[in-house]
């Protein structure tokens, strides 16, 4: 579905990413963990259009996307939860939501998935015309989720949603991931928090330093030494 | 101060704060969808009085007619200055700023050259006649800056705050990269912001140009006053800088009243320093997190 093949991104003349590649086949979990500054988020940012890769390949459903522009990505079904959230903040709870939509013309679309969001999450409905800002981090990362939704996508990139997130919460968060995937979603999840990531997803690529280090089954990599000595502290 | 006097204070107040309203919002629209000060929103006002000067004064069409043209001819002017400034300088604020101070002197000077420097440009007084409040005379044609300048920001509220394409203006306001990616165009709605900030800096121009004299520098008179009023309401904040706004137009009509123009604005400028010890964010901004 998601295809990347030795993309490369610079900030500057600094290269943030050096040449990855990784495959996302459709309706799977597919996580990517590493250390702080590895390259996640930049990654996802590629594929989300919002830095061009100065070498290599983006495809979703085998046609290129690296140089198309993010509202053109939106359009074609990819929905990005960034890194920290990032809703409006001075906008109500129901305004973020409506912007996830922007794009769509099928107002009976967007009522069905509207109604999808309340139903993953029940508290976001009786905040919606709460100024995002006043939020929790809990239920910010609750809109920031249900934002994405909105767009109707097929691929969903979530930038580390347990961070900051207490362990109940988290724990919250994961189930709704889980939930997201039964219904069809395919899912890349960006995470800190390793053990979480591996027991979701189905696939599991590990950044070092701008490259892929390792990549396997998640439950393969939930016993790989190296990783359980790195990101699982055991 | 007797009543008469304080009453016809009071209506200038009212008058000149809804024109800095008028003004400062655009330049607020601008600073938040682009982070981009125009420099030249001052001309962007001049402009509108200018065409209303030209439609009206010299070519003899209704006062309402060339009032309302001023508005797609200003706009116009807007979605020139993001097309070919701000667009290009997207990146480099100083960039952006330096060439709309070029721009403001551009086109002062291209209307000095076409319609003459020395003489004001009288626009003759289209609606005559004054409104008697307790012994106050308020010309008529001042009045009515108030009713369109209601009009206006209910008009500019409504879109912002009911109108998708508002709200996905002020999405980009707040985070331009998340706006994008949730499919808005930034390229459009930089545009769009423009086209709005220029078509209420020039209606602004438009109602003023029988009050105050027409000349290619009165855009020099207000932008400093718009800057004032759109820091003081917090940078981005359209509902900051209307209040700002509000507030400066009693400062600046009361202390004129009573000392001179030159001590209004030191008050002003006062106001807006008090503001910001008490407020670093402006009455209405936010702080950034
Ligand atoms: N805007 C930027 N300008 C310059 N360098 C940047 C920028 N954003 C990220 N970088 C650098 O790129 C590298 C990768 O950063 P990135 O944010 O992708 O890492 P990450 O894996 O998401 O880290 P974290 O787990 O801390 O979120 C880091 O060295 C970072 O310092
Ligand atoms: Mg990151």
């Amino acid at each position: 579905m998601l295809k990347l093949d030795g993309i490369w991104v610079h900030y500057g003349t600094v290269a943030a990413v050096k040449g990855i590649s990784l495959e996302v086949d459709e309706n799977r979990i597919v996580t990517l963990i590493g250390a702080n500054g590895a390259g996640k988020t930049t990654t996802l940012r590629a594929i989300g259009g919002l830095h061009h890769p100065s070498q290599g390949e983006i495809r979703f459903r085998g046609e290129r996307i690296d140089r198309l522009t993010p509202e053109r990505i939106n359009a074609l079904g990819i929905a990005t939860v960034p890194e920290g959230r990032r809703l409006f903040p001075q906008m109500t709870v129901m305004e973020n939501l409506e912007m996830g939509a922007y794009l769509r013309n099928d107002p009976a679309g967007v009522q069905r998935d509207l109604e999808e969001v309340f139903h993953h999450f029940p508290q976001v409905k009786e905040r919606c015309d709460q100024l995002a800002g006043t939020l929790s981090g809990g239920e910010q990362q609750m809109v920031a989720m249900g934002r994405a939704l909105m767009s109707g996508p097929s691929l969903m990139l979530l930038d580390e949603p347990s961070l900051g997130l207490s362990p109940i919460m988290s724990q919250e968060i994961a189930k709704i991931v889980k939930e997201l995937h039964a219904n069809g979603r395919t899912i890349v999840l960006v995470e800190q928090n390793a053990r979480m990531a591996l027991l979701l997803a189905d696939h599991a690529y590990v950044m070092e330093t701008g490259r892929i280090a390792m990549q396997g089954p998640a439950a393969q990599m939930r016993d790989d030494p190296r990783v359980r000595e790195t990101y699982l502290g055991i | 101060m007797d009543l008469a006097t304080l009453i016809q204070t009071i209506a200038n107040s009212v008058v000149a704060g809804s024109v800095y309203a008028m003004i400062a919002v655009g330049l607020a629209m601008a600073f938040g969808v682009m982070k981009m000060a125009n420099f030249a929103h001052g001309e962007f006002y001049m402009a509108g009085a200018y065409v209303v000067y030209v439609l009206y004064a010299l070519a003899g069409w209704p006062f309402p007619a060339a009032v309302i043209m001023a508005i797609p001819v200003v706009a116009a002017m807007g979605v020139a200055t993001e097309r070919l400034i701000f667009w290009p300088t997207r990146e480099n604020v100083l960039a952006g700023f330096m060439a709309t101070a070029g721009l403001a002197l551009i086109l002062q000077v291209l209307v000095g050259q076409t319609w003459g420097v020395g003489l004001m440009r009288s626009v003759p007084t289209p609606y005559m006649g004054a409104m008697d409040v307790a012994g106050a005379k308020i010309g008529w044609q001042r009045v009515l800056v108030i009713p369109v300048g209601a009009a206006m920001l209910t008009a500019l509220w409504y879109f912002l705050y009911r109108v998708k394409a508002g709200k996905a203006l002020r999405a980009c306001a707040q985070d331009a990269e998340t706006a994008r990616l949730q499919g808005i165009n930034l390229n459009r709605m930089s545009m769009l912001a423009m086209a709005i900030s220029g078509a209420s800096a020039g209606l602004a121009g438009a109602m003023m140009a029988p009050i105050q004299p027409v000349t290619p520098y009165m855009g020099h008179a207000v932008i400093l006053t718009a800057f004032i009023v759109v820091v003081m309401g917090g940078m981005e904040s359209i509902a900051g800088a209307v209040l700002a706004a509000i507030i400066l137009g009693f400062v600046h009509t009361f202390v004129t009243t009573l000392f001179d123009a030159v001590t209004a604005q030191m008050v002003g400028v006062a106001c807006m320093a008090l503001v910001l010890i008490w407020r670093p964010q402006g009455l209405l901004g936010r702080v950034k997190a």
